[in-house]
């Protein structure tokens, strides 16, 4: 047999908080802020197409999620605010996201401070 | 003694249905028992097309029944067949008009493909279910030959097209848009659009089953159909041979990768039939597939020879179910399409794999 497979079996976005709720097969649930799934975005616009070419997103502090949608049965497409839509979540993805979240998101704050840039949104 | 209908449920309970291998009354198809005095009158409604079992699923249930139940003189099993639509989540783009979308799939070109997916369409009408065929194979497209359909489709109101027919099967294919040796010199999104459209804009009528012809790899139409659509499951076709086994194992693992349940795989070609002398040899090696369902722990399907008559029937517009539906050749596909319509039943009673709600709340 193959691993256990990811799958997501709730989701739930707070619209006020901007914290998208999803909960997994494996009994964990991760709150996931909305600026952090933008900036960790799986789009080539963001990781690029080869490593080394990833592309540093900055000012998104109040980004805000306008849809999520299915793509197929393995992962969420989300479209954002700011008209990023390209991102293909996989459950996978995702729940690397959560399990790695103060690493991966204390990662992207040193990335941020290095390159002297804000997250501050700029309407 | 008399009998009542806890009795009849639970004689059933001990009976196997010999295609789902579960008894009838798990199988949920159990329905509307009636007992007066010694007679007994019930409703099986099985969750596959089996129409050339019916009657050997009914001389069964009356035959236990009267065997398990003392004081029953006579039994009457109504058989019939009703296949339940796959269950996706609220939200999705169903395609309108289908149950249910198998995908036909190989990692190499030139297995078989094609021919399968016919006449597995075939194969699931002929038992009483309502199938259409898609060609998603843009660049190559074969099933207006092997269903021998010519001419444009109609589009009364100009914006949806109403597929062709031939056979009993509704067929769409972008061969019936363009001349036959036109070729189709198109990158990636035009492809897939072009994938879109035929799904979306064909007025399917009431599909229990869709079957796609995909074109062969793991590329842009794969990814699209994966992405786009809710598909059922797969079937991956391959030959024995170790080539075609190693980009099979590619098709099967995409498929793993976004979450497309795999029905089974079925082996082309397993063997050559000399139509000289009979001489039944492995040309293209032997095991291949059943080792590569156990690799994977997926179902082998079945196995169908390399023989002239499926390619001249196929090359002819008559595919080998309906120019023979009598031959052995014939057997072996209905029994691949019986096993892929209890997959598929077994399949939509999982409700494990269903995308969850998505829920919006202003906190």
């Amino acid at each position: 047999m193959k691993k256990m497979a990811f799958q997501a079996t709730g989701i739930t976005l707070h619209q006020e908080s901007r914290l998208l709720e999803i909960g997994f097969n494996d009994g964990q649930t991760f709150s996931f802020p909305y600026e952090y799934l933008r900036v960790y975005s799986p789009s080539a616009d963001v990781t690029g197409h080869l490593p080394g070419e990833e592309v540093l997103q900055v000012g998104k502090q109040d980004v805000r999620i306008k849809d999520v949608a299915p793509a197929g049965s393995y992962a969420l497409q989300i479209t954002f605010d700011d008209g990023h839509d390209s991102g293909i979540y996989t459950w996978e993805y995702l729940h690397g996201l959560g399990s790695r979240q103060s690493e991966l998101w204390q990662d992207y704050l040193e990335r941020m401070a290095a390159a002297n840039a804000s997250r501050e949104t700029k309407r | 003694m008399s009998v009542n209908e806890t009795d009849v449920q639970s004689a059933l309970k001990n009976l196997i249905d010999p295609n789902t291998k579960k008894d009838f009354v798990s199988g949920k198809s159990v329905k509307n028992i009636k007992v007066s005095g010694s007679d007994v009158s019930l409703d099986i409604l099985l969750g596959y097309p089996a129409k050339s079992v019916w009657a050997e699923i009914q001389s069964l249930v009356e035959n236990h029944l009267k065997t398990a139940l003392p004081g029953v003189t006579s039994v009457k099993a109504n058989v019939s067949s009703k296949v339940v639509p796959h269950a996706v989540q609220r939200g999705v783009k169903l395609v309108d008009g289908v149950k249910n979308i198998i995908a036909v799939a190989s990692g190499k070109g030139g297995v078989g493909k094609s021919t399968t997916a016919v006449n597995l369409a075939l194969a699931l009408a002929a038992e009483g279910a309502r199938v259409g065929i898609m060609d998603a194979d843009i660049y190559g497209p074969s099933q207006p030959t092997m269903l021998g359909i010519s001419g444009q489709p109609d589009s009364p109101d100009g914006t949806m097209m109403n597929p062709m027919t031939n056979h009993g099967l509704q067929v769409m294919s972008i061969g019936f848009l363009i001349d036959g040796d036109t070729p189709m010199i198109w990158r990636g999104p035009m492809a897939t659009q072009a994938l879109d459209q035929l799904l979306r804009k064909t007025k399917w009528d009431n599909l229990d089953y869709l079957v796609v012809d995909l074109p062969p790899g793991t590329g842009d139409i794969q990814l699209s159909l994966a992405q786009t659509v809710p598909v059922t499951g797969s079937i991956i076709v391959t030959t024995p041979q170790d080539i075609a086994l190693m980009d099979a194992r590619k098709g099967l693992k995409m498929f793993e990768k976004v979450d497309v349940k795999i029905i089974g795989i079925v082996e082309n070609m397993s063997t050559h039939i000399c139509s000289n002398c009979g001489h039944e040899e492995h040309i293209f090696g032997a095991g291949g597939g059943e080792k590569m369902c156990a690799d994977y722990s997926v179902e082998f399907l079945g196995g169908l020879p390399l023989d002239i008559r499926i390619r001249e029937q196929s090359d002819s517009g008559t595919p080998t179910v309906v120019a023979e539906p009598d031959s052995n050749l014939t057997k072996v596909y209905q029994q691949i399409a019986r096993r892929v319509a209890v997959k598929i039943a077994d399949m939509a009673q999982d409700h494990s794999a269903v995308f969850p709600k998505i829920v919006v709340q202003n906190t």
